[in-house]
Order: structure tokens, then C-alpha cells, then sequence
């Protein structure tokens, strides 16, 4: 849900009261930089129509970034957000609520696919708005102390925002990670107690842990008696394979369920004989519907062919 | 101290060996000492071992399993070793503990049913 979706990185990112206090150390936000900021607020809220057009200016004047500005829908949305951000640099806060706002500043240009590189540059072309503006407005001596200040709160929000992105990487590199593991072992059904996993690709390791866990949960969830794993999609069966596909049927096995080894090719027969592998132990078949019609045996039934 | 053994139940002609969570080496040992009496004494000619209440199975007590099963066998009892845990079938996979020769069903049930067909399979 977007509306949580803030508080949702505010854990992920485990940004509680200690960690944003410990941030601001690390950034050497002290008390005095954020009265500095909130002192500008007055300054700031009289000249913000002015900014956000500078920005907005310079942001359609650059290729990469007019892209995403081509709906007016969207431009409203980051006039709005970024009223907010500009005018929160001169909150004097640096509190929790603070830092969810620019997470969710963060996470709406993360969301309209924005590329870090102009959203980091974005930051850049702010420091030198506000520059210009306090430079004009305040002494020598001050305009440089509250310089300091919002350097410092700036980067701060940097790193939030960096993080935000990494963390939108992160998420869906896992939700991926976790589609293709679901598509690696697809069980299947095939009759009351029959199970079929059809292999497809290269089987590693690492591929095979995860076969025999599924296999393994699958034959005990649904009480199956046979297993069939048809390996016809098997890029190469070397003696690695082979020694997985042992293991998984003797783990199989003291279940108490049989396994099937089906599409078996020539090359995959002689490859196992010339490998020296034995595999006489398990139940073997060239052709998938061979390994189902002996399932269906091994489970005292029979396929019958026309009428009744 | 007396060792404790494990529940054994007859059930018609066969034995239920019912083994629970935090199964020592040497309650291993005592059930098998006294599954093999009850099979001498009361002729039973099959039997059924659920370890599904273990959530793990070492080495050691694989052995103890295969060992009772081909002293039963001797004795004339057909034995079916039933309800191993995913986990527990993983592990022994991986340490090469295939307990050969000994015959597994899922649960209880398809236990009996194995017993119940007339040769052993492999």
C-alpha cells in the first residue's frame, strides 16, 4: 500500500530515534545548524516560487530529466513534493517525521523511474539555488555558517535518498531471486499420489538443495507414492548431476514414495554407462509417458485406451 | 537406572513401534532389545517403525533402524520403516545414510498397505 509504503523503508532501513541520532552525529547536525536553517525560513517561504523555478528551469533545459517531465500530472505532483522538500530544509527539525518525508520524497522518484544520477545532481543544483538566494540576503560571516548548515542537512538527505533507491533495488532483485526458484522446480500434479518435475537447464549445487527441499516438502505434503522427474530438458548430465539426482531419489525413497527417472536420451544413457554411475537402484524410463504409465502401475492402477 | 524403550502396540500379526522426540542412542538401543523379545514372544510377522515424531536422526541411530529391521527380518518379521520427516530424509541423503535395503512408506497407513502386498519391492 503507497500510503504505508514509508514507514514500511523506515524499518527496512531501520530508522528509528537511536539510528537518526546517530546519523546526525556522523553528519555533525547540531542544534545550532537547524536554528541557523529555521532562522532562513522567512527568507525562504518569500523566495520559494523563485527557486522552484530556477530548478524547474534547469531541469527542462537538460535532456535526461525533460523526460520525465512530460505529463503535466507528474509536474504538478514534483512542484508539490518538492514545495515541501525545499521549504523542510528550513523546518529546524531533523526528527523522525523529517526523515519520513524525504524517504517518501525519495521513494516517488524511485517510483516514476528516475535515475539516481539526475536525482543526485537535483541536490547539486539546490545547494547552488539556496546559495545564491542567502548570499544576496544575509552578511558575509552568516551566509557562511548557514551554508555549513544546509551543506550538511543536504547530504544527509543524500544519503537517505541513496539508500531509498538501493533498498528499491534490493526488494526487487529478491522478489525476482524468489520468482526464478519458484520456476526451477515446478511440481506437478499429475494423479492422486503421482508428483512430475520436469527439469529444464543447468542443475548446480546450490540448484539441486533447492530441488531436494521441494521435492522432499512436496512428497510429504501431498502424501505421494511416486515421483516422477523427467530430466529431458537437462542441458548436461555429468557425474555431479547425476549424483544429485541419486540423492534426491534415496532421500525420496526413505519417505517411503518411488522415483521415476524419465527422458532419458541416448546421449544422457551413454553419458551415464560411460560415467560409471549406477543408477540401477531407481526406476529409469526414456520416454515421459512411459514414467507416468508406470506410476500409474506402481500405484495399482492402469491406463486404458477407447470405449468404456 | 532402567532405560525406558519406546511404546510398542499389537496390532493383529504385526508390531507398532512408535519412537518420540529426543530419541537417545541408548533408548534406541533398549527398543530394539525389547521390539525383538515382543516379536519372540508373540510371533508377529510384521513390523511397522514411525519416527515421524523425529525431527532429527543421526548417524548412529540410522544404523540402530537398519540393524532392527534386519534383525526382525531374521526373526521372520517383515519390517517398514514409515513417516520420516522431509528434513530429517534431506539430512541422511546428504550424509549418504540411503539405509539400503530397508522398506519405507509415507505414514502408517500406506505402511500397512506395503505389508500387505505379498514381496517385499525394492
Amino acid at each position: 500500500m503507497p500510503a504505508t509504503l514509508h514507514t514500511d523503508y523506515m524499518q527496512r532501513l531501520k530508522l528509528d530515534a537511536a539510528e537518526i541520532a546517530s546519523r546526525r552525529r556522523f553528519f555533525a547536525i547540531e542544534d545550532e545548524d537547524l536554528q541557523r536553517l529555521s532562522a532562513l525560513r522567512p527568507l525562504a517561504e518569500t523566495h520559494t516560487a523563485e527557486v522552484l523555478a530556477g530548478f524547474y528551469e534547469w531541469l527542462l533545459a537538460h535532456p535526461g530529466t525533460r523526460e520525465f517531465l512530460q505529463d503535466p500530472e507528474v509536474v504538478e505532483r514534483l512542484k508539490r513534493t518538492q514545495l515541501q522538500y525545499f521549504l523542510g530544509l528550513f523546518a529546524g527539525k531533523c526528527d523522525t517525521e523529517y526523515v519520513e518525508h524525504r524517504l517518501r520524497v525519495g521513494i516517488a522518484h524511485e517510483r516514476v523511474g528516475l535515475p539516481l544520477k539526475w536525482y543526485i545532481g537535483s541536490y547539486s543544483r539546490y545547494l547552488d539555488l539556496a546559495e545564491k538566494l542567502i548570499r544576496q540576503s544575509l552578511p558575509p560571516g552568516g551566509a557562511e555558517l548557514s551554508l555549513v548548515s544546509l551543506r550538511r542537512l543536504v547530504f544527509f538527505d543524500m544519503a537517505l535518498a541513496v539508500e531509498t533507491y538501493v533498498a528499491a533495488v534490493s526488494e526487487s532483485i529478491g522478489q525476482h531471486r524468489a520468482a526464478v526458484e519458484e520456476l526451477s522446480t515446478p511440481v506437478i500434479r499429475v494423479f492422486e499420489g503421482v508428483l512430475l518435475l520436469p527439469l529444464i537447464g543447468t542443475i548446480d549445487s546450490a540448484r539441486a538443495q533447492g530441488i531436494m527441499e521441494t521435492v522432499l516438502k512436496r512428497v510429504s505434503d501431498a502424501e505421494a507414492q511416486v515421483m516422477i522427474i523427467d530430466i529431458a530438458g537437462v542441458a548436461v548430465v555429468d557425474t555431479q548431476v547425476a549424483d544429485h539426482l541419486l540423492r534426491a531419489y534415496a532421500a525420496v525413497r526413505l519417505l517411503g514414495a518411488a522415483t521415476i527417472l524419465t527422458g532419458i536420451s541416448p546421449q544422457i544413457a551413454r553419458t551415464i554407462v560411460d560415467l560409471g554411475v549406477d543408477i540401477s537402484a531407481m526406476h529409469t524410463r526414456s520416454r515421459l509417458a512411459d514414467g507416468i504409465e508406470l506410476a500409474l502401475h506402481l500405484t495399482g492402477r492402469e491406463l486404458r485406451t477407447g470405449g468404456s | 537406572m532402567a532405560v525406558p524403550g519406546v511404546p510398542i502396540v499389537r496390532i493383529g500379526s504385526a508390531l507398532l513401534c512408535v519412537f518420540q522426540s529426543g530419541l537417545s542412542d541408548r533408548i534406541a538401543e533398549e527398543s530394539q532389545r525389547q521390539l525383538l523379545a515382543q516379536i519372540e514372544r508373540s510371533g508377529a510377522t510384521q513390523v511397522l517403525l514411525d519416527i515421524s515424531s523425529l525431527d532429527e536422526v543421526d548417524t548412529y541411530t540410522a544404523h540402530v533402524l537398519v540393524d532392527t529391521a534386519d534383525m526382525a527380518r531374521l526373526m521372520g518379521a517383515r519390517t517398514v520403516l514409515v513417516g520420516m520427516r522431509p528434513e530429517v530424509a534431506a539430512t541422511l541423503a546428504h550424509m549418504g545414510e540411503a539405509l539400503v535395503g530397508l522398506e519405507t512408506a509415507l505414514n502408517v497407513d500406506q505402511g500397512f498397505a506395503l505389508l500387505a502386498t505379498k514381496r517385499a519391492r525394492r
